[in-house]
């Protein structure tokens, strides 16, 4: 019979909602708190719900100045957001523009020189962009630790693993139904990859500080049912292409999904549909 | 109303009372029921009582006194004529008024009184009606210090008086059910009760041109009240003390007059903890320019909650297990499954909104009861067990929370008090 790993985990609060790490077997005897750190290092840099790196940030270009980006988490994020504008097709946008005239093409981000600045006041929002980055970096924290089979968890709804399944072979997850949560929607399996779910409908969707998914440019929230999952290797690039996939059209979404690992459910009061399969 | 349909609705009422209150557990803890639901009719003749203050709260006392088969108002006192002639709509034509309680004491003719009057004035009341032999039904709370609650309580001993405090919540069906339903462990162990008094107004009465201010807002001055403390806060007080089966061992608090800056030497806000036995606890605020949340205590245990003023028992959301702890739990014994995550649906835990289920019997008049109850028991000669003893601590717990505010100290509950 197989020997059971050893185990271990810690839950707390950061981004805004409830972290879980799980660990088993193997690594350093404070590799859970090294990722519980790593977490809550990329929460103090991106959170503009209390003084950071980002609201300083903020400051400056909502009255047009020339910001000098000093810390080192928050420059890594703009970089993997930079970087990901092809993928998402420019759908992931994590600027906020009251009148909706400007978004990330009207950045000038000097990577090089750490600057950022704009001609019009805007401001950003990293959302649930945070919550997979926060999970990367903390996954890149249990691997220098010596983890090798972990479950990462932020609100359930971003998902990384380190490894196989501590009993052998994938990770399989059941995503729920956001109208009826005792229904499967769809099971996944995932090894050494992250997952995100987004939706426009479900418990939390309403919930005060939730922000309304927009489509970059355009002034009015997507309001239809929809969910969308995607796995990757990357929790960052999966809360970005999620997010792409939920503000699409059918067109752009079309180009976005891969088969099984990005996906698109319409959830209107039918069965709900895949669309894209 | 016809006195038919009186007889049936009361009927109902107090079958509803004693369903609530029935079997061993309930009959200990609010023994005083069963002798307030059985009282007589009149028969040999109504119990003569005679009201001392009728001002609003005296006038809606005569108003309860007169639903009652067994009690009669059969003389007013009040020291300011415009409340006296306010009153007089409300008792037979003929019924003797007086402006000095001695005076309406001497004539005799009473088998006890009602003292509606300033908070400082209760105690001298009581022992004044006592003295002239008469029974005393008194508002509360008992008195303005915790030594003339004791003092009151003894003087009701040594002259063999019933004393009897107007706690009106120890006679509503909704709070008997509750009690019950606590007893009988639908909510669990109750280990935290949450009351608050809120209201949005000055608490403050215009001042006619022939009285003045100290006189129609005694509640806003130290010398005569405790504010909100004495003059809400005490039934709730005694609400914690009977569902916690226990006095508090000690209390903390902090007042302050944060938003009526009007001259008023009693605070407009108040905020305490009572500490019981076993780490349970009374948290309890008032205050006087926000009525969001109203008059209410949340009974808290690990099943449920009820909200008596609203007439609401909620039980707890069962608590799902969370999908990733029963992942450990699978690894540990070896079972590998899918892990059902909560998805986009999943949230930090907010307030729970269910409805709850009503805790039943809304209609009520509970005031006239506790009248029926201290009709017997004048006519009897015996007070209604217990009752004097949860209204002595109440106002107790009132004062003490009082000096603990004063003094921004905890304050321990006092060894010194009167044995009931």
């Amino acid at each position: 019979m197989r020997a059971l790993p050893a185990t271990g985990e810690l839950c707390f609060s950061a981004m805004g909602t409830r972290v879980e790490l799980h660990r088993f077997g193997g690594g350093a005897a404070d590799a859970l708190a090294q990722a519980q750190r790593a977490i809550e290092m990329v929460d103090d840099a991106l959170t503009i719900h209390r003084p950071s790196s980002t609201t300083a940030l903020n400051e400056a270009l909502r009255s047009r100045q020339t910001a000098t980006i000093t810390d080192p988490i928050l420059l890594d994020a703009l970089i993997r957001i930079d970087d990901a504008r092809a993928a998402t097709l420019e759908l992931f946008d994590p600027t906020i523009d009251a009148r909706h005239t400007v978004g990330w093409e009207a950045l000038r981000f000097d990577r090089q020189a750490a600057t950022i600045s704009c001609a019009d006041p805007i401001a950003l929002d990293f959302g649930g962009f945070g919550k997979g980055y926060a999970l990367d970096r903390a996954v890149l924290a249990l691997q220098e630790a010596g983890v090798g089979c972990a479950l990462l968890s932020a609100g359930e709804s971003s998902i990384a693993v380190i490894g196989e399944h501590p009993l052998g072979g994938t990770w399989s997850f059941a995503i729920p139904d956001p109208r009826q949560p005792e229904a499967t929607l769809v099971e996944l399996e995932l090894v050494d990859e992250a997952l995100s779910i987004s939706a426009t409908i479900g418990a939390g969707s309403a919930a005060p500080e939730r922000a309304a998914m927009l489509r970059p440019g355009a002034p009015s929230p997507v309001t239809a049912p929809r969910t969308a999952i995607v796995v990757d290797r990357s929790g960052a690039m999966a809360e970005m292409l999620s997010t792409a996939l939920i503000v699409a059209d059918d067109a752009a979404a079309l180009r976005l999904h891969d088969g099984a690992r990005r996906m698109r459910f319409d959830l209107t009061p039918a069965a709900p549909t895949r669309i894209f399969v | 109303m016809t006195d038919k349909f009186f007889d049936l609705t009361r009927r109902t009422f107090l079958d509803r009372v004693l369903m609530a209150s029935a079997g061993g557990v309930m009959a200990t803890a609010t023994p005083w029921v069963a002798m307030a639901a059985g009282a007589e009719t009149a028969g040999a003749g109504k119990v003569r009582l005679g009201v001392i203050g009728t001002g609003d709260r005296g006038r809606a006392l005569i108003q309860n006194i007169a639903k009652t088969r067994n009690c009669m108002v059969a003389a007013l006192c009040d020291t300011y004529a415009p409340n006296l002639a306010k009153a007089r709509q409300w008792v037979a034509a003929g019924t003797p008024e007086f402006s000095d309680h001695r005076a309406m004491l001497d004539t005799r003719g009473l088998d006890a009184v009602v003292i509606a009057t300033p908070l400082h004035r209760h105690a001298q009341h009581t022992f004044d009606a006592m003295d002239a032999g008469l029974h005393v039904w008194c508002e509360k709370a008992m008195a303005r210090t915790i030594a003339d609650c004791g003092a009151m309580v003894e003087r009701a001993r040594t002259r063999g008086k019933v004393l009897q405090i107007g706690h009106q919540r120890m006679f509503h069906p909704t709070y008997l059910n509750a009690l019950r339903r606590v007893k009988a462990g639908e909510i669990g162990p109750v280990t935290q009760i949450r009351a608050s008094w809120h209201r949005n107004n000055a608490w403050r009465r215009p001042v006619p041109a022939d009285s003045d201010d100290r006189r129609i807002n005694w509640r806003l001055y130290r010398e005569s009240s405790a504010g909100l403390m004495t003059e809400l806060a005490t039934h709730q007080l005694q609400v914690g003390n009977w569902f916690l089966d226990a006095v508090p061992t000690r209390v903390i608090g902090s007042g302050s007059i944060c938003f009526w800056k009007d001259g008023r030497e009693v605070y407009d806000h108040v905020a305490l903890i009572y500490e019981y036995a076993g780490g349970r606890k009374v948290i309890y605020t008032s205050l006087l320019n926000n009525a969001r949340y109203g008059c209410e205590e949340q009974v808290q245990g690990s099943k449920g909650t009820i909200e008596p003023e609203l007439g609401r028992i909620y039980q707890e959301v069962p608590h799902r297990a969370l999908a990733l702890q029963r992942m450990q739990a699978d690894v540990k014994r070896g079972h590998k499954r899918t892990i059902p995550i909560g998805g986009a649906t999943w949230f930090p835990e907010l307030p729970v909104t269910t409805p709850g289920e009503s805790l039943g019997w809304g209609e009520y008049d509970e005031t006239m009861l506790q009248f029926e109850g201290f009709g017997e028991a004048v006519r009897k000669g015996k007070a209604l067990p217990g009752l004097l003893q949860q209204a002595y601590y109440a106002s107790v717990a009132s004062l003490l929370g009082e000096q603990a505010m004063d003094k921004g100290e905890a304050m321990t509950w006092p060894t010194s008090l009167v044995t009931v």
